[in-house]
């Protein structure tokens, strides 16, 4: 139990029990499916527990990285895969915020999912999910991580495909595996080609140090980095393959939950977290990384200004967010990848906290309004529902970054890394203007956070007729999680770093993000303290945009000046991404099935015209076989003498 | 003196008449033992290859021959058995089951000679013939 | 004969076409139809293909007649079979045929006899007359029906089937004519003359009991090479009895101490075959060459044989161990039975018979018998009745 592996084995397995157990429940049809919940609330719970365990025994130990001894998975010439983990201060973490999270979202939809068909089902493929998620966090090999990646995928699709018998879930389903596979294959390729660069190793660590020891041609890294990146576009949805994670929306609520705030989005930060080593060692990929991050944070944040959907905000809002990440990892050739590394991975943490509580919130004023989401047909549930109302302010001001909570530190942290870069050497400019992005984001964030929050609990009551009797607080078991997790989004940002920077201390020992700061070119910055310009700045824009949405939607409706009308417009139609892509993916792919199906047509016409020959030939021939054995018989004996006559007189002579 | 060849001229033609026989008689049983007079054929070849030789190769041959045809024997007795249970006929004719499908099966449009019977040269005291009713045994064979 | 002037072969080839078409015609008309068949020119017709098919035969294949009573019994079951089975052909009561059956298996058993097959004929007698025949007449009786029936009064395509039966046997004996000798028929008759006709004995009577009294002998004395070595003491009594029996089988097969041939040897190479025929150098028939090819094995043999034992017995230097040598007396004792046999029929063919079964054709023979066993337990199974009441 002592040992770190062991312990991450243990929390591995949990899950994958849980899932064993709630798929039998689900395929028996047993009476035991009523409690399928229970499997994985213990099993995250138990998870949690020694996740945090285990964060304390890696945060005390000497050695800050224990790698399990490697079982040969497949072997095949140079290619040698071995199932292999690996505990550091990065894998733990996510670890135990994966845990974490997943403990109190699995309470909330035992809730939530309460009377649904399928109760096994939804919570076996919710721990298959969670599982998957944590083998992706520990695996030391990169194609043990892609099948877990893959396996996160799969699960997503399961899930965000759940109303199966609906149609738009089916095509969201559908939609957001076809497009984060599209991001797989450059991941793969990726891999392949780190394969080759690394010394045909595929463990991460021992890779990286090849790499490291012997670095390869610059190009060639640059484009394996990129190729990484293109799975972590997918997997995270960043621009341009973001279009998925809105629709995914389809899915039940805590499937949000747990896509947006610990599991599947946050893989791609966390690959590239982990690939820190090589992406430090080309400032080409990194600046590409961070234009990426900071494109779709200011196009998402944008697309969320006007969206009347109340979970398609928070999805833009998780998009942007994610944004935000990226372009802190994009930081890391500039200035100390262990400083930006740092920077993203608090913000993924703090985010899961306050991502997952306003998916709870938003999934309980859902739960209470009958399944209606749409802002325009609801409003002033301030009274309705206290506890939910009081968990999205906070999820809220989270969000939007005001002080002292805790997306305001790690928001701030992000920032102050885009300003060292600026500071920095190479790509100043481009940093700097990302800088001016991030922070115009940071205005929008709080603006359309603060409008969702309005239109919903503020104003007259209104309640759609669908909500019925369903028009009351949630019951407990879906409030207690979300009172937990707002403490948790208000006061965990604040426990951890800005005063006592133990979230930075305990990543420093990182081994990996060690030896990407020894292979990075940046300068060592001297930490400057903390930057209290960027921080009022940052302040002062957040509270803009909170204050511009009290004045706009302190009511609960939407009444839109004329002046701005059509830029709300662009915003609720997305920017026509989605019709942008249509007519120029899908309409000359569409051309080209046409016409390969012209021409598909012509081969099958040809096909048949050939096959028709041996038909007619049959149909000519088959009334000799009449089924008399002694006609058969006769046939054999006449064919027999004709040989014979063919043997004497030709071939005896 | 006989040769070689006058042995081999014969069993050819004791294998063309079974041959014509097994080609053309429809009761099985007739087939069956038409079958078993070419192997008689055959095993004259044998035997008289085995003589020309000076050696014992061919008649041992037709020991196999014979052990091969007492197991065809044994077979083809229990399947005549259960044909004749199920079709209650011999005739090979009976069973075109496996012709294919779409082909209309043979049948025997001739009739069959049914012996004519001698008119009664006495009719009988009241002058009308006598009402010849069928019996079962006799509407079954036409 | 030769109306036409025509070749040799043409000749042939036209007396085998004139006597299938008369069969096919004769077949024709005899076979059962439902409209009733025309017995009387059927079997003229049969009796004309037979006549003309004699015709061929001998003057194809034909000979003066010294074996009168060979040649006469060979006619006589000849016919038998052929006739009796055109009978069980043209037969519409199957029980008559069945009968003619019988006929056939025995004029055929008669041919095997003059073959000089008297086991078969034997096996062949008790396998088909008296199992065979009785459970179908057996079977025939349970499905009797009487009257007119299908089965028996109609023939399925009886022209067609009569033509494919009679050209097969035509090409088969077109064949027979072409390899016998082709149309070269002047050489044809010489080669036939000597040495296609069926071998007279090769080996005297006198020769093959010297040979069996070898092997007699070979089996009393072989006693005495038990063990590793041969006492001291007995060594000068097994050398005179090898020496015996080497010199006995050397007087058939010739050997380096009496004679430079064989008697067999000699015999078969030397004696002309009929008055004023060429010399042959070897005779040029099967058995001939068989023998000619055993005898010169067996002197080998015997040579090495008796060397080995001679050195094993004065302690040679290249000495071989006495079990080689009492293998290589194995060997030669079974030689010396094959040969003793060979053409000796068929006053020992049952022995030989078996003997060669059981030493060539042991896994044949161990097949067949699993076959008999398979066949037998797939009868029982076939000829159970379903859905019986068990």
């Amino acid at each position: 139990m002592s040992d770190p592996i062991d312990l991450a084995l243990i929390i591995l397995a949990l899950p994958l029990l849980a899932c064993l157990n709630a798929a039998v429940t689900a395929v028996l049809k047993s009476s035991l499916s009523k409690v399928a919940h229970v499997p994985l609330v213990l099993s995250c719970a138990i998870g949690a527990v020694l996740g945090i365990l285990l964060l304390l025994k890696v945060a005390d130990g000497e050695t800050h990285r224990w790698i399990s001894n490697p079982i040969t998975w497949f072997a095949a010439g140079n290619l040698k895969v071995s199932f292999t983990i690996a505990v550091d201060p990065l894998s733990a973490i996510m670890l135990a915020m994966v845990t974490f999270i997943s403990t109190w979202i699995a309470i909330f939809s035992s809730g939530y999912m309460h009377g649904e068909r399928g109760y096994g089902r939804f919570f076996a493929i919710m721990s298959l999910f969670v599982f998957s998620m944590l083998g992706l966090v520990l695996a030391n090999n990169f194609l043990l991580l892609v099948a877990f990646w893959e396996g996160v995928g799969v699960c997503s699709y399961l899930l965000v495909g759940y109303y199966y018998e609906k149609p738009s879930a089916a095509a969201a389903a559908r939609k957001a595996f076809l497009v984060t596979r599209l991001g797989d294959v450059g991941f793969l390729l990726g891999i392949f080609l780190l394969w080759k660069m690394g010394g045909w190793n595929t463990d991460l660590s021992a890779l990286f140090d090849y790499i490291a020891k012997t670095p390869p041609d610059q190009g060639e890294l640059t484009l394996a980095c990129l190729l990484l990146f293109c799975g972590a576009v997918g997997k995270s949805a960043q621009f341009p393959l973001y279009v998925w994670l809105p629709d995914a929306m389809e899915g039940p609520t805590p499937v949000s939950a747990l896509i947006h705030a610990a599991t599947m989005v946050t893989a791609g930060v966390y690959l590239l977290a982990r690939c820190a080593p090589l992406f430090a060692m080309c400032p080409a990929a990194q600046i590409t990384v961070a234009t990426i991050g900071g494109v779709t944070a200011i196009l998402a944040a944008f697309i969320a200004l006007a969206q009347n959907d109340l979970k398609r905000v928070l999805a833009y809002s998780t998009v942007s967010q994610l944004g935000y990440m990226f372009l802190a990892l994009g930081t890391g050739g500039a200035i100390s990848p262990v400083f930006a590394v740092t920077a993203a991975m608090f913000h993924l943490f703090t985010h899961a906290f306050f991502k997952a509580l306003l998916f709870l919130s938003a999934g309980s004023v859902m739960h209470s309004m009958g399944g209606v989401i749409d802002m325009r047909k609801f409003g002033g549930l301030r009274k309705l529902m206290p506890v939910t109302h009081l968990a999205f302010l906070c999820g809220a001001a989270a969000l939007a970054g005001l002080p002292l909570l805790s997306g305001f530190w790690s928001k701030d942290m992000i920032l102050e890394s885009l300003e060292m870069a600026a500071e920095g050497e190479r790509y100043t400019g481009g940093y700097y203007v990302l800088l001016l992005v991030s922070l115009i984001t940071v205005f929008m964030t709080a603006f359309y956070t603060f409008r969702a929050y309005f239109l919903t609990f503020w104003g007259p009551e209104r309640i759609p007729e669908e909500a019925g009797h369903h028009a009351h607080e949630s019951p407990s078991r879906m409030t207690i999680p979300l009172m937990i997790l707002a403490v948790g989004a208000v006061g965990v940002g604040i426990a951890v770093e800005p005063f006592n920077h133990k979230f930075s201390h305990f990543l420093d020992h990182a081994p990996t993000l060690q030896l990407a700061f020894a292979t990075s070119h940046a300068p060592v910055l001297e930490h400057h303290g903390f930057n209290w310009l960027l921080a009022s700045i940052g302040t002062a824009l957040a509270l803009g945009g909170l204050g511009l949405a009290f004045i706009m939607y302190r009511k609960g409706t939407e009444t839109l000046p004329a002046a701005i009308e059509p830029v709300f417009a662009l915003s609720r139609n997305k920017l026509y991404v989605d019709e942008i892509y249509g007519a120029v993916f899908v309409k000359p792919a569409g051309v080209l099935a046409f016409l390969s199906g012209a021409f598909d047509g012509f081969l099958d016409a040809m096909a048949r015209l050939i096959s028709s020959l041996p038909r007619f030939v049959g149909w000519w021939v088959r009334p000799i076989q009449n089924g008399l054995v002694q006609f058969y018989a006769l046939s054999m004996a006449l064919g027999l003498t004709v040989l014979l006559t063919f043997v004497a007189f030709k071939i005896a002579r | 003196m006989i040769t070689l060849w006058h042995y081999l001229a014969v069993a050819a033609a004791l294998f063309g008449i079974g041959l014509v026989g097994f080609l053309t008689r429809r009761n099985m049983i007739t087939m069956f033992l038409c079958a078993e007079m070419m192997f008689q054929g055959v095993a004259i070849n044998f035997v008289a290859f085995a003589r020309y030789h000076g050696n014992l190769q061919g008649q041992v041959f037709v020991l196999f021959i014979i052990a091969v045809a007492a197991c065809e024997a044994g077979i083809a007795l229990a399947l005549f058995l259960m044909l004749y249970r199920r079709g209650k006929s011999l005739d090979a004719s009976t069973w075109q089951s496996l012709r294919e499908t779409g082909v209309p099966p043979a049948v025997d449009t001739e009739p069959l000679e049914i012996e004519v019977k001698v008119e009664d040269e006495h009719l009988a005291p009241a002058g009308v013939r006598p009402k010849h009713i069928p019996t079962e045994e006799e509407a079954a064979r036409v | 004969m030769n109306l036409f002037a025509l070749t040799p072969m043409q000749e042939s080839a036209g007396q085998i076409a004139l006597a299938a078409v008369l069969a096919i015609a004769g077949f024709g008309f005899l076979l059962p139809q439902p409209r009733g068949r025309r017995v009387a020119p059927g079997i003229a017709a049969l009796i004309a293909a037979a006549g003309v098919f004699v015709a061929w035969l001998y003057s194809t294949f034909g000979q003066p007649m010294p074996d009168i009573i060979g040649t006469v019994l060979f006619c006589f079951f000849s016919v038998g079979a052929l006739g009796f089975g055109s009978v069980l052909v043209a037969q519409v009561n199957p029980g008559r045929g069945a009968i003619a059956f019988a006929f056939v298996i025995l004029s055929t058993c008669g041919l095997f006899l003059l073959l000089a097959a008297p086991f078969l004929m034997a096996a062949t007698i008790i396998i088909y007359a008296g199992a065979i025949i009785v459970t179908f007449l057996f079977v025939l009786m349970l499905s009797h029906a009487g009257g007119p029936s299908d089965e028996n009064n109609r023939s399925r395509e009886p022209w067609l089937g009569s033509l494919a039966g009679f050209a097969f046997v035509g090409l088969v004996l077109f064949s027979l004519y072409l390899s016998h000798g082709g149309p070269d028929s002047a050489s044809a008759a010489e080669s036939l003359k000597t040495t296609q006709r069926l071998p007279a004995q090769v080996l005297t009577a006198d020769e093959r009991n010297t040979l069996l009294a070898a092997v007699e002998k070979l089996d009393t004395v072989e006693t005495q090479l038990a063990g590793d070595n041969v006492p001291s003491a007995n060594k000068n009594r097994v050398a005179e009895d090898f020496e015996g029996i080497h010199d006995q089988i050397g007087t058939v097969v010739g050997s380096t101490t009496l004679s430079r041939d064989g008697s067999v040897l000699t015999r078969l190479e030397k004696v002309p075959m009929r008055p004023g025929e060429k010399l042959s150098p070897l005779r040029t028939d099967q058995q001939a060459k068989t023998v000619i090819r055993d005898t010169l094995e067996i002197r080998k043999l015997n040579e090495e044989a008796f060397k080995d034992l001679s050195n094993n017995l004065l302690d040679d230097k290249t000495k071989k161990s006495l079990p080689t040598v009492k293998a290589e007396y194995h060997k030669l004792r079974e030689e010396l039975v094959l040969l003793a046999g060979v053409g000796q029929l068929p006053a020992r063919n049952v022995g030989n018979l078996g003997y060669i079964l059981y030493a060539d054709h042991l896994l044949a023979v161990e097949l067949a018998g699993t076959l008999l066993l398979v066949a037998t337990i797939g009868a029982i199974a076939i000829a159970q009745r379903k859905g019986a009441v068990a």
